[in-house]
C-alpha cells in the first residue's frame, strides 16, 4: 500500500473519529449556534449602548463646555456633565481590563443567581463591545465638519433632528469599516465563553479534542468555521459600504 | 439713512469674547425690513462673528439682539423657531452630502413641520427652476460645481421662507468665474425685497446692491453710510486705509 493511500486511510479514520463517531459533529453545531446567538445579541447591545454613550460624549464635547461658559441651561448641563462622567468611567474600566476577567466577574460575582449562561455571555460581550463602539462612533461624529451641524441648526432644525438626519448618517458611513472590524473582533472574542462552562464553537471543538485525543481535525474545523463567518461578515459589510458610497457619487 | 420699513433686527451693545480675546466690543445697529446691508472689514475684525451672532450660532457674551420684537438672547426663547425665520448662507456652502439637491432643500421645511412633503416638493421644484438647476434635482452635492452648490445653498435657506437672509462671505470659496452667478442671484433677491445682511469682500456688490455699508474693525462699527458716501468720502482713517488696499 502506498504512503498516499495509507495517509488517506488514516485521515478517514481520524475524520470518522473526530466528527462521525457518537455524532460528535453535533458539538460543533451546538457550539456554532451558541457563538452566533451570543455574538448577535452582543452586537445589538453594543450598538445601542455604544451609540448612546457616543451621543452623550459628543454632545458634551460640542455643547456642554460652551453652555457652561455662558451659564445657560444650568440644570440640563449638569445632567449632561454627570452622564459624561459616568460614560468616561465606564469606558476606562471596560477598556482597561481583560474581557475574560469581565466575563468571569459578571458570571461569578454580579449575576450569580442567573443560570442562563448564554444570556450572561451576551450581556458581558455586549457591555464590552459598547465601549469600543462608543469611541468609534464618537470619532465618526467628531469627524463631521462643524459646518454641517451649523447648517442644520441655522435652518431651524433642533439638535436631535440635526443629529438624526444630517450628522449620524454621515458619521455612520465614515465609521462603518471600523465598526465592522469591531464586530469581527467581537465574534472571535466569544471564543473565551468556555471560561464560564458554556459550549461555544471553540469549546465544542475542544470537547472533541479531549475525548478523542486528536487535536488536529476538530481545531482546524473550528478555525475554518470562524474564518468563513468572518469572510461572510466582511463581504456583507463591503457591499453595504459600496451601496452607501454610491449614494453620493 | 435709507429704509422706511419697520425694524426687523435691533442689536444693542453686542459683545462677544472667546476667553480673554474680545471679538465684538459693543455693536449697536438696526436692520429694517427690505434693507440690504453689506459688512466689510479686514480679516479677523469680527464681521463674521457679528453675522453669526444674529442667529446665535455664536452665543453673545453681552448685549441683546431683538428679532421681530423678541429678545433672542433670552435663554427661554426657542431659538430653533427663530432660526426658521433667519436664513443663512455659508462660505463653504455646507450642503448635506448624504441628501440629494432636492433633499437638501426639502429637509428643513418638512422636518420642522412647516409644510407637507408634497408642498415642500413643489416649493423645491419652483426654487430649483428659479436658479436653473431643476435638472440636477436628484444629483448629489458632490456632483455640482461650487457656484451651483452655493445657489442651491441659497434656495435651501429660501425654502424656509425666512424674513431675513444672512450671507457669510458667500463668494469667497468660489472660483472667480463662478462668483458672478451667485452675485446675480443675490441681486435678484435684493430686488425682490428680501432683507439681507451680507459679509463680503465684493466691494462692487456692496456699492451696487447695498443700501448701507458697515465697516467693522476691532469689534466695533467704525463707519456706516450709504454706499456712495462710504466709498467716495470715507471719514474713518482706518476705513480709508482699508479701501486703499482693496479697491
Amino acid at each position: 500500500m502506498s504512503a498516499i493511500q495509507q495517509w488517506f486511510l488514516d485521515f478517514g479514520d481520524s475524520f470518522h473519529q473526530a466528527f462521525i463517531e457518537d455524532d460528535r459533529w453535533l458539538y460543533l453545531v451546538q457550539g456554532l449556534g451558541n457563538t452566533l446567538i451570543i455574538s448577535f445579541f452582543a452586537v445589538l447591545l453594543g450598538i445601542v449602548l455604544g451609540f448612546l454613550i457616543a451621543i452623550v460624549r459628543s454632545t458634551y464635547d460640542r455643547e456642554g463646555k460652551l453652555k457652561a461658559l455662558n451659564g445657560k441651561h444650568k440644570f440640563s448641563n449638569g445632567i449632561l456633565k454627570f452622564l459624561n462622567g459616568i460614560c468616561k468611567i465606564y469606558l476606562t474600566v471596560i477598556r482597561g481590563t481583560p474581557m475574560v476577567v469581565q466575563l468571569l466577574i459578571i458570571y461569578y460575582v454580579i449575576l450569580v443567581s442567573v443560570d442562563n449562561k448564554i444570556f450572561v455571555a451576551a450581556l458581558a460581550f455586549g457591555l464590552n463591545s459598547a465601549a469600543y463602539v462608543a469611541e468609534i462612533v464618537r470619532s465618526g461624529i467628531m469627524s463631521i465638519d462643524v459646518g454641517q451641524f451649523e447648517a442644520g441648526r441655522s435652518l431651524g432644525l433642533n439638535y436631535r433632528q440635526t443629529m438624526v438626519h444630517i450628522i449620524m448618517p454621515q458619521a455612520f458611513k465614515n465609521v462603518l469599516p471600523a465598526l465592522a472590524n469591531e464586530f469581527i473582533v467581537l465574534l472571535k472574542e466569544t471564543s473565551i465563553s468556555g471560561y464560564i462552562g458554556l459550549t461555544d464553537l471553540t469549546r465544542g471543538g475542544d470537547i472533541i479534542r479531549s475525548v478523542t485525543w486528536q487535536p488536529l481535525l476538530p481545531l482546524l474545523a473550528v478555525a475554518a468555521i470562524y474564518l468563513v463567518l468572518v469572510m461572510v461578515l466582511s463581504f456583507g459589510v463591503g457591499r453595504l459600504e459600496r451601496r452607501l458610497r454610491n449614494n453620493e457619487r | 439713512m435709507s429704509g422706511s420699513g419697520e425694524v426687523l433686527i435691533s442689536v444693542d451693545s453686542l459683545c462677544k469674547s472667546f476667553g480673554e480675546q474680545t471679538v465684538l466690543n459693543g455693536i449697536t445697529m438696526e436692520i429694517r425690513r427690505g434693507e440690504v446691508i453689506a459688512i466689510v472689514g479686514p480679516s479677523g475684525c469680527g464681521k463674521s462673528t457679528f453675522l453669526r451672532s444674529l442667529n446665535l450660532l455664536e452665543q453673545p457674551t453681552g448685549g441683546t439682539i431683538t428679532f421681530e420684537g423678541t429678545d433672542i438672547t433670552d435663554k427661554s426663547v426657542n431659538i430653533d423657531k427663530m432660526r426658521q425665520k433667519i436664513g443663512m448662507v455659508f462660505q463653504h456652502f455646507n450642503l448635506f452630502p448624504n441628501h440629494t439637491i432636492k433633499g437638501n432643500i426639502m429637509l428643513a421645511p418638512v422636518k420642522t413641520g412647516l409644510i407637507s412633503k408634497a408642498e415642500a416638493s413643489r416649493r423645491a421644484d419652483g426654487l430649483l427652476e428659479r436658479v436653473g438647476l431643476l435638472d440636477r434635482a436628484d444629483a448629489y452635492p458632490s456632483q455640482l460645481s461650487g457656484g451651483q452648490k452655493q445657489r442651491v445653498a441659497i434656495v435651501r435657506a429660501l425654502a424656509m421662507n425666512p424674513d431675513v437672509m444672512l450671507f457669510d462671505e458667500p463668494t469667497s470659496a468660489l472660483d472667480p468665474e463662478m462668483v458672478g452667478e451667485v452675485l446675480e442671484l443675490m441681486k435678484q433677491l435684493a430686488k425682490d425685497g428680501m432683507t439681507m445682511v451680507v459679509v463680503t469682500h465684493e466691494m462692487g456688490f456692496a456699492r451696487e446692491v447695498a443700501n448701507r455699508v458697515l465697516f467693522i474693525d476691532d469689534g466695533q462699527i467704525q463707519e456706516e453710510n450709504t454706499p456712495a458716501e462710504f466709498f467716495a468720502n470715507p471719514k474713518n482713517p482706518r476705513l480709508r486705509d482699508f479701501l486703499s488696499k482693496v479697491l
